[in-house]
């Protein structure tokens, strides 16, 4: 699965076997309390295949304790099809297991814990014509992304289907270097099989709203609105009451935390307009600042949920925020210093109005 | 909620899959079973298939009130412990009571661990705990259990005779004690059933209905027939999924007036075991130590994100340049 990480160590060997085969192993840290080693070859040319193919054996680590009382340890193997400027295809088959260690974990999260055999396939259509990925100031991207999961004559595999998409443009205002860029991102996962109406959809692989990532660099679906924490957005529930919380006079919802348990259907979208500063030293070091306006959601469709849920009763439940901010586009990785007033969340969300920090690796 | 709350809600039960014509085949969760069923306490079941290895398993739950297998001896003290039934109140100042309740969690529970999970063509314990698991990782969770049994029960190639007669013996000294003490009663201890009558009930269902017939364990529960007798009449009275009974007022105790445990149950049985050491419990953090630790997180990745910043905007070599790849040379890739 592709993903963006922040460091990354790795040993490469090629040409080991005479075929233009390049092997690597590495380490990896994420944004996203993610950790993973794998090793994996890729072939160039293999026989009469269009593209390179490529295996690869991973073993991630993600700690989602502090905001779902959970983590997540996948054992997975992956096999790349296709793989061109557009176009990817690639084949996984992960073992995953969900644990609890704090045993804090609320009633649907408990549900889930355990392991499960994922075998999928993702297909992933992208275009992207900006000019820039770090400061976009022309051009347009899209981006969709197809999980089936399921891919099994083992019925006991997990099942579901899953699709993100993403779109962003940008518009040159020709002054100042300014850009008007615009994004919205959607996502969708619902499982299937026997039963699939009345099933959870699987909780690692739901959408979580929140984070320190810009929607302006990324294409990964509905992930982020500035201003939220990270899975500060979204459907939350009652973590499990430990014995040494006083009874706040018998409002439980008080005493106990929550966890955070992402949704099936999750929207984004923003407009943030860039400018360059008028210092000069400012503006040859790429650094630009920023307003912008950004607004999302997250539901719940399975279990029946779908049916209560309405395009009015969605539309009204938008959270939303804004800001400004400076841009720091260093080589390594986009910085954004922002200040973030949330004009709208619920109870359960954590947007906090403030100074915050912003982190994207340019892809 | 508070602990009232939690006692008025409706519990739910979570265990493994029912198996066997048993409500669960697993010999950890059925105790549990039938001392809430023994308490008369309405309850719902709930199964969990696909987590063989967790020593979490049975848990007790209503709302945010949960009640862990792996947690203060077992979910049957937690239970008392926060006064939502204790059967056992009657019971435990009578000594034969504690050392019966010691030895059937331990001799029994072991020998049912080895029965299963050693003597046997381990077709039981695939259905009860991995048949509905994805064919690899039921295999290779079954190994690592089966693994785990061995370790726990410390047999070896070399000492397997020893020990398979040694789990026998005991096991056949504890029926006979057993059979002694029921005598012709309907519990093994006076007229009202304990925690003692839950643990043994559900080890001799386990026995009689899921170990196969040329099990040795099984055969020497056999001779004792006041105890078939006893598991035969208990089993057809509680294993009813209709049954809805009324709670009686002397298996409720009020959480303040609980008495600290004196029992010598274990924490559950076979599959408790993990092979990873249990973390220790984190110590409590004050207010001001959290505060603490949070600006100093912050301080650092302020450092760290200047010094970054710094390097990449001034550094020497300028890491955005593609490096050639010499080996990609004459390869042509299509779009």
């Amino acid at each position: 699965m592709a993903r963006s990480w922040s460091l990354e160590g790795g040993l490469k060997l090629k040409n080991m076997f005479g075929y233009a085969d390049v092997w690597d192993g590495s380490v990896s840290y994420g944004w996203d309390q993610t950790t993973e080693v794998s090793t994996g070859v890729s072939l160039p040319r293999m026989k009469k295949w269009p593209s390179p193919v490529f295996a690869r054996a991973s073993l991630l680590s993600q700690d989602w304790q502090k905001f779902s009382s959970y983590k997540e340890q996948a054992l997975g193997f992956g096999l790349g099809l296709l793989s061109t400027r557009n176009h990817e295809l690639a084949y996984n088959l992960t073992w995953r297991n969900l644990t609890d260690p704090s045993q804090m974990a609320g009633d649907s999260v408990r549900r889930q814990l355990g392991h499960s055999l994922l075998s999928t396939l993702k297909y992933t259509f992208k275009i992207d014509k900006r000019n820039s990925s770090l400061r976009p100031t022309r051009g347009y991207a899209f981006s969709s992304t197809t999980l089936f999961a399921g891919l099994s004559p083992d019925s006991r595999s997990a099942r579901f289907l899953r699709q993100e998409c993403d779109f962003r443009y940008a518009l040159p205002l020709g002054f100042y270097n300014t850009a008007l860029n615009l994004g919205v991102s959607g996502g969708v996962i619902f499982p299937w099989g026997k039963g699939f109406l009345d099933r959870p959809s699987s909780l690692p692989d739901r959408f979580f709203i929140g984070g320190n990532t810009s929607p302006v660099c990324s294409l990964g679906g509905p992930s982020s609105v500035l201003g939220f924490k990270c899975r500060g957005l979204g459907p939350t529930e009652l973590r499990r009451r430990s014995k040494d919380q006083p009874d706040g006079d018998g409002d439980s919802s008080v005493a106990s935390e929550r966890d955070a348990v992402g949704g099936d259907l999750g929207v984004s979208a923003f407009a943030d307009l860039s400018f360059d500063l008028p210092l000069k030293a400012l503006r040859e070091a790429g650094i630009h600042g920023h307003i912008f306006a950004s607004t999302g959601n997250l539901v719940k469709l399975t279990e029946n949920e779908w049916r209560k849920l309405s395009t009015k009763s969605f539309m009204q439940s938008f959270r939303s925020s804004v800001g400004c901010g400076l841009i720091v586009p260093t080589k390594l990785f986009r910085l954004e210093v922002n200040y973030c007033h949330i004009m709208r969340q619920f109870e359960h969300d954590h947007g906090k109005t403030g100074v915050q920090f912003s982190f994207s690796s340019p892809l | 909620m508070s602990m009232e709350d939690s006692r008025e809600g409706k519990l739910t039960l979570v265990t493994t899959k029912p198996c066997f014509g048993l409500p669960t085949g697993c010999p950890n969760c059925l105790p549990v079973y039938f001392y809430l069923k023994f308490a008369r306490l309405p309850f719902d079941l709930y199964f969990n298939s696909t987590f063989p290895d967790s020593d979490q398993i049975p848990y007790v739950e209503s709302g945010c009130y949960v009640a862990y297998n792996n947690e203060k001896g077992g979910v049957i003290d937690c239970l008392r412990e926060d006064g939502i039934v204790d059967l056992d109140s009657d019971f435990r100042t009578i000594p034969e009571w504690i050392s019966m309740k010691a030895m059937v969690s331990s001799w029994l529970v072991d020998a049912l661990v080895y029965e299963l999970w050693v003597a046997s063509d381990k077709t039981a314990v695939q259905k009860i705990y991995f048949s509905d698991l994805a064919w690899p990782i039921g295999t290779i969770l079954h190994l690592k259990q089966s693994y785990a049994a061995k370790l726990h029960l410390g047999v070896t190639s070399e000492n397997a005779e020893r020990i398979e007669t040694e789990i026998y013996s005991k096991a056949s000294l504890a029926y006979g004690a057993l059979s002694t003490q029921l005598g012709d009663g309907s519990f093994l201890f006076g007229d009202r059933p304990s925690s003692l009558d839950a643990l043994f009930l559900g080890h001799t269902l386990i026995a009689l209905q899921v170990l196969p017939d040329a099990s040795v364990l099984k055969s020497k529960l056999l001779n004792f027939s006041n105890l078939v007798k006893y598991t035969e009449k208990l089993s057809t009275e509680l294993i009813d999924p209709s049954a809805q009974s009324a709670v009686p007022a002397w298996s409720r105790v009020p959480s303040s007036e609980g008495n600290p445990s004196t029992s010598t149950n274990k924490s559950g049985g076979f599959s408790n075991w993990s092979s990873k050491p249990k973390s220790k419990p984190k110590k409590e953090r004050t207010e001001e130590e959290k505060k603490f630790r949070r600006r100093a997180k912050y301080f650092l990745t302020a450092q760290l994100v200047s010094v970054l910043v710094f390097l990449s905007l001034f550094g020497g070599s300028d890491a955005g340049e593609v490096d050639f790849d010499e080996g990609d040379e004459g390869i042509d890739y299509y779009d």
